[in-house]
């Protein structure tokens, strides 16, 4: 069980929410959502751990959520980001350049160029809900699943199998929060929480 | 330097006169830039060799501790120029990097591998930590810049791990295996293009200072080894010490 209680979620001097009260319960499917910009995804990063809350509290199963305690409180969650097509990383290692014997000879006095990674090739949809998949399988029995726009690339009948998936999570007594707009994961929540 | 010395230097300079000429005949310009670029040259050697030679006269452990000080925050200076990463954030950790990873290997060589009766000799001590730092900073600047790049590009893969329940350091230890990749994967390069008839210049310089041929192999040897130990010892404490500064207190890529 996940419990917020009168927080004030902002990023800088930007408020997002107020008084923000509401308890995801274990078994359920609790859905945040509201416009574009409102702070759905901050909202989520701040349960994680990832952003302070201004007021108020978080806490998971009564202990409470700080900087110190969210690492411990992560290891029970699993987490599923909004660009999760970024994540191509996560199921290919990435392929390192081949280097060329002409710059970097012990004997040679020039400098290298610095090295410019790229930005890894975004995912296919399939990619996408695969790894989605995979990422629920491998979590076992973390408690607390969390998920950031779930269906935003998929295609409709992936998105349908998506919200199955996180449905199934709930069906299995954890505690599931998503953050979207689709009315199709808005009416399947147990809770809607709009900002 | 004696009367000789300085004919001898005006004699060998002399050769100059072939480049000058085919450029005389071929491109005028550039005679500019070649009279430039070796009175340049020549001005940064008589520096540093007055360097040298003011470290092997005073010949102390720590005037020689601290040339290597020296010598690791400028070296640091100029791989952060050449990242454009802001210097007053990271110069503390790469100069230290710099400094404790020729260091360490410095002395492992000089005191255990070699073993030189004076370690701590400045003709020995300033060389060999001069060339494991010279090496140490280029592979730094391809090590350090490969993992920022690689955390900013992939900052996702990093905040799905921290989110997934994953400790910093295991959270960061795919871009550390690609910083480490782009540490080795020059120097394997390098080392399998080693030719027969185009000895590394090492090597010469080693074979110059009177060393026998056979002592020259080994000596060469051990100082490529002893560079790549050291520079992956300098990426290890520059990436240690730099974490503060990639990271926020919530563990964010800042």
């Amino acid at each position: 069980m996940l419990e917020v209680k009168d927080a004030t979620i902002a990023v800088g001097e930007r408020i997002l929410a107020e008084g923000l009260s509401f308890i995801a319960k274990d078994g359920e499917l609790t859905c945040i959502t509201g416009s574009e910009g409102s702070g759905k995804t901050t909202l989520l990063r701040t349960l994680m751990g990832f952003l302070p809350v201004r007021n108020g509290f978080v806490s998971v199963d009564g202990e409470l959520l700080t900087i110190l305690s969210a690492h411990a409180f992560r290891t029970m969650m699993v987490y599923l980001p909004q660009q999760m097509q970024m994540l191509a990383h996560q199921l290919t290692p990435p392929e390192l350049s081949v280097c060329e014997a002409d710059d970097y000879a012990v004997w040679n006095a020039l400098l290298p160029s610095a090295v410019k990674a790229q930005q890894p090739s975004p995912l296919t949809p399939e990619a996408i809900y695969r790894l989605a998949e995979k990422t629920l399988s491998e979590a076992g029995d973390k408690q607390i699943v969390i998920a950031d726009e779930p269906a935003a690339l998929l295609t409709p009948e992936l998105s349908e199998r998506m919200l199955q998936l996180l449905v199934s999570q709930a069906d299995a007594g954890k505690t599931v929060l998503i953050a979207s707009r689709r009315p199709q994961f808005i009416e399947q929540a147990n809770q809607v929480i709009s900002l | 330097m004696n009367t000789g010395m300085i004919l001898h230097t005006i004699l060998g300079l002399l050769l100059l006169a072939i480049p000058a000429g085919a450029l005389y005949v071929f491109d005028k310009p550039q005679l500019r830039s070649l009279g430039v670029a070796v009175g340049r040259m020549a001005v940064q050697l008589l520096v540093v060799c007055l360097m040298v030679w003011l470290l092997v006269k005073y010949n102390t452990a720590w005037l020689n501790l601290l040339w290597l000080v020296l010598l690791a925050v400028i070296s640091g200076v100029f791989a952060l120029r050449r990242m454009k990463l802001p210097l007053a954030q990271f110069l503390l950790p790469v100069s230290a990097g710099l400094f404790v990873g020729p260091l360490l290997v410095g002395l492992y060589l000089l005191f255990v591998v070699l073993p030189v009766k004076e370690g701590m000799d400045a003709r020995w001590f300033v060389p060999l930590t001069a060339l494991l730092v010279g090496h140490s900073m280029t592979m730094c600047i391809r090590g350090l810049s490969a993992y920022q790049s690689a955390l900013k590009a992939d900052e996702q893969q990093y905040e799905f791990l921290r989110g997934n329940g994953t400790n910093h350091l295991h959270a960061v230890l795919p871009f550390i295996r690609r910083a480490i990749l782009a540490i080795v994967s020059p120097t394997i390069a390098n080392l399998s293009v080693m030719g027969l008839f185009t000895m590394p210049l090492l090597l010469c310089g080693i074979l110059l200072g009177g060393v026998t041929p056979i002592n020259a192999f080994v000596l060469t040897l051990l100082l490529v080894v002893g560079c790549l130990a050291s520079s992956l010892i300098a990426l290890v404490v520059i990436l240690w010490l730099s974490d503060r500064q990639l990271f926020d207190k919530f563990g964010k890529l800042k």
